[in-house]
């Protein structure tokens, strides 16, 4: 019984761990314009919309995490392995995989924007100097927190499988959670947001984004501040939910059935988040319909 | 057929950089082999220059294949790369039990093998129908391989099987040997996998447009290869003397910083402007 609580209230830890790594996650790749809102990024000078949007094209979000957390555990690991303070050895791995992020990050920058000057789209200094180190400090709490609970997964539930491996599984998952939940508010939505909400994107809109902003001109730090109100807390419950659902039926029901009861109640998790999903895609069909112009009404007086 | 889209113009020709990067990468790895013949360890960086020469090869091949209109296949291709690598790599370090100098060349040889099936099958089985498809993906895949023997031999000090399973753990001053403390057990080999997938797509993926130049992304290929080399010596701090793993991180850094320094200047160069806290400047576009 003793056991039995320590694992669920390991899984909660876990469960917390993922939540602020899938928030965190989605807010940084969001300033960064990586990932699905990047391609309308890319596109806009090419339509004659300069902008001061960063473009971080490193890969997909879940290749690019999956390096991340891998690299972090991969140190993490090296500096345990010589005997290291778990704690320190953790930090120490999660910095160096953010100053990596950061450098490539800005090598993204660079080239793309470079690569467009045919566009007449300048490199803007200042941008890579404020959202760069932004991006990065995201970055290291998205990082740190899911090698902590990929550590925690090991040493506390005796996971057999090594950090390293632990770290490129679960950061291909973060990066996938993030990717799926948060970024269509961003690419979809706030790019567009001069347009209906709804309304697709029109091949004649393509790459007309929101480049000025209430005051001024839009920076991706303002992407920031917006993911961290909707998207990003919605990509951490993903997350969470992942990592805290993965390991509940582990820890509860993997005694049962010879080992299969876990493999079992995975399958239930499933189809019961299957029948959720449709129910809530068949209810917003509904409801929401697809886009129709707007009649307008006629005053009346 | 896909239209062919040419990327870059001038530069150095495919074949010539083919050459370079092959024979290049196989020497540097021999170059290790030194670690063996001196019972020491300091030679064990010229695995991350093996990596890095491979790499700097590779980011061609993928800008030669993707120039078909793959533009979100570009990571792809890097993943392919090195996960068909891998498989090459792992094999070609079990040919140690006959001669461990057999094992580079037979990583290539493998490699080559594996990668053109594997390029027959993307290209007329899956019918993509890309004509440079079957030669690309077999160079990607002895690249792949010669990234990842490269990083394993830089981390480890040796590139045979044996060694690679075999690490040890101190206990009260003793060491001890152990499966899960060596680079295979503790799957550091997963960390250098995707330190490599990342750094062989990302050159041609963070330089590719209208005005993307031979030069530049060479360098940001450099810069990756250098940049990973930086970590993987941190990591080798478990299996080699600390003299060796200085030396490593010496190397990686002072390469980094040159070739960082350089593409910052070649993106100056080739940037339409260079501008500090000015406003966008509107060319167009609707208003």
């Amino acid at each position: 019984m003793e056991n039995l609580l320590f694992g669920i209230g390991i899984s909660a830890l876990a469960g917390a761990l993922a939540t602020v790594a899938g928030a965190a996650e989605d807010t940084e790749s969001d300033i960064g314009s990586q990932g699905d809102p990047n391609s309308q990024v890319q596109l806009a000078p090419q339509m004659g919309y300069i902008h001061r949007i960063y473009n971080k094209a490193i890969s997909g979000e879940p290749p690019a995490y999956g390096l991340w957390v891998a690299l972090a555990a991969g140190i993490a690991w090296a500096l345990m392995a010589i005997q290291y303070n778990a704690i320190l050895a953790l930090i120490v791995g999660s910095s160096v995989a953010v100053f990596v992020q950061g450098v490539y990050a800005t090598t993204a920058y660079l080239g793309r924007t470079a690569s467009l000057a045919k566009f007449e789209q300048p490199v803007y200094i200042d941008v890579l100097k404020s959202v760069t180190t932004v991006t990065m400090a995201h970055a290291f709490v998205a990082v740190f927190t899911t090698v902590t609970m990929c550590f925690l997964m090991i040493e506390a539930l005796g996971h057999p499988f090594p950090l390293p491996l632990m770290g490129i599984v679960w950061g291909i998952a973060l990066g996938a959670a993030g990717s799926a939940t948060g970024n269509p508010f961003y690419g979809k939505e706030r790019q567009y947001q001069n347009y209906p909400f709804g309304a697709g994107l029109p091949i004649s809109a393509s790459g007309d984004i929101v480049r000025y902003a209430e005051a001024g001109q839009r920076s991706s730090l303002d992407n920031g501040w917006f993911t961290s109100k909707g998207a990003g807390p919605a990509s951490g419950i993903c997350f969470g939910l992942i990592v805290f659902f993965e390991l509940w039926r582990t820890v509860l029901f993997e005694p049962l059935v010879a080992g299969w009861g876990g493999v079992i109640a995975g399958a239930v998790l499933i189809i019961v988040f299957m029948v959720i999903d449709r129910f809530v895609e068949t209810w917003a069909r509904k409801t929401y319909g697809p886009y129709t112009k707007e009649t307008e009404e006629e005053a009346t007086t | 057929m896909a239209p062919k889209i040419e990327a870059s113009a001038g530069g150095m020709e495919h074949g010539k950089m083919l050459a370079i990067g092959l024979i290049g990468a196989l020497i540097c790895i021999y170059l290790v082999y030194l670690n063996t013949l001196m019972s020491t360890q300091v030679f064990a960086f010229f695995g991350g220059l093996a990596a890095v020469i491979a790499l700097w090869w590779g980011t061609d091949s993928i800008k030669k294949l993707c120039s078909y209109g793959l533009g979100t296949g570009v990571p792809s291709a890097g993943m392919i790369a090195l996960g068909s690598g891998v498989v090459a790599m792992l094999f070609a370090t079990k040919l140690a039990v006959i001669s461990p100098l057999l094992v580079p060349i037979g990583c290539v040889v493998v490699a080559a093998i594996l990668g053109a099936i594997l390029g027959f099958i993307s290209d007329k089985v899956l019918n993509m129908n890309i004509p440079v498809m079957t030669r690309m993906i077999a160079e990607l895949t002895v690249v792949g391989s010669l990234t990842m023997l490269g990083f394993t031999a830089m981390v480890a000090g040796t590139f045979s099987f044996g060694s690679l399973i075999l690490g040890s753990i101190s206990v009260m001053g003793l060491a001890i040997p152990s499966y899960a403390a060596s680079v295979i057990g503790g799957c550091v080999i997963a960390t250098i996998f995707m330190l490599g997938a990342i750094a062989i797509q990302h050159p041609f993926n963070a330089c590719l447009g209208p005005n993307e130049s031979w030069d530049r992304t060479q360098m940001c290929a450099l810069e990756c290869g250098f940049l990973s080399m930086i970590t993987v010596a941190i990591m080798s701090i478990v299996f080699l003397s600390f003299i060796a793993v200085v030396i490593s991180f010496v190397v990686s850094i002072i390469l980094w910083g040159w070739s960082y320094s350089e593409l910052i200047k070649l993106s100056k160069r080739d940037a339409f402007a260079w501008l500090d806290v000015k406003p966008i400047r509107e060319v167009g576009g609707e208003q």
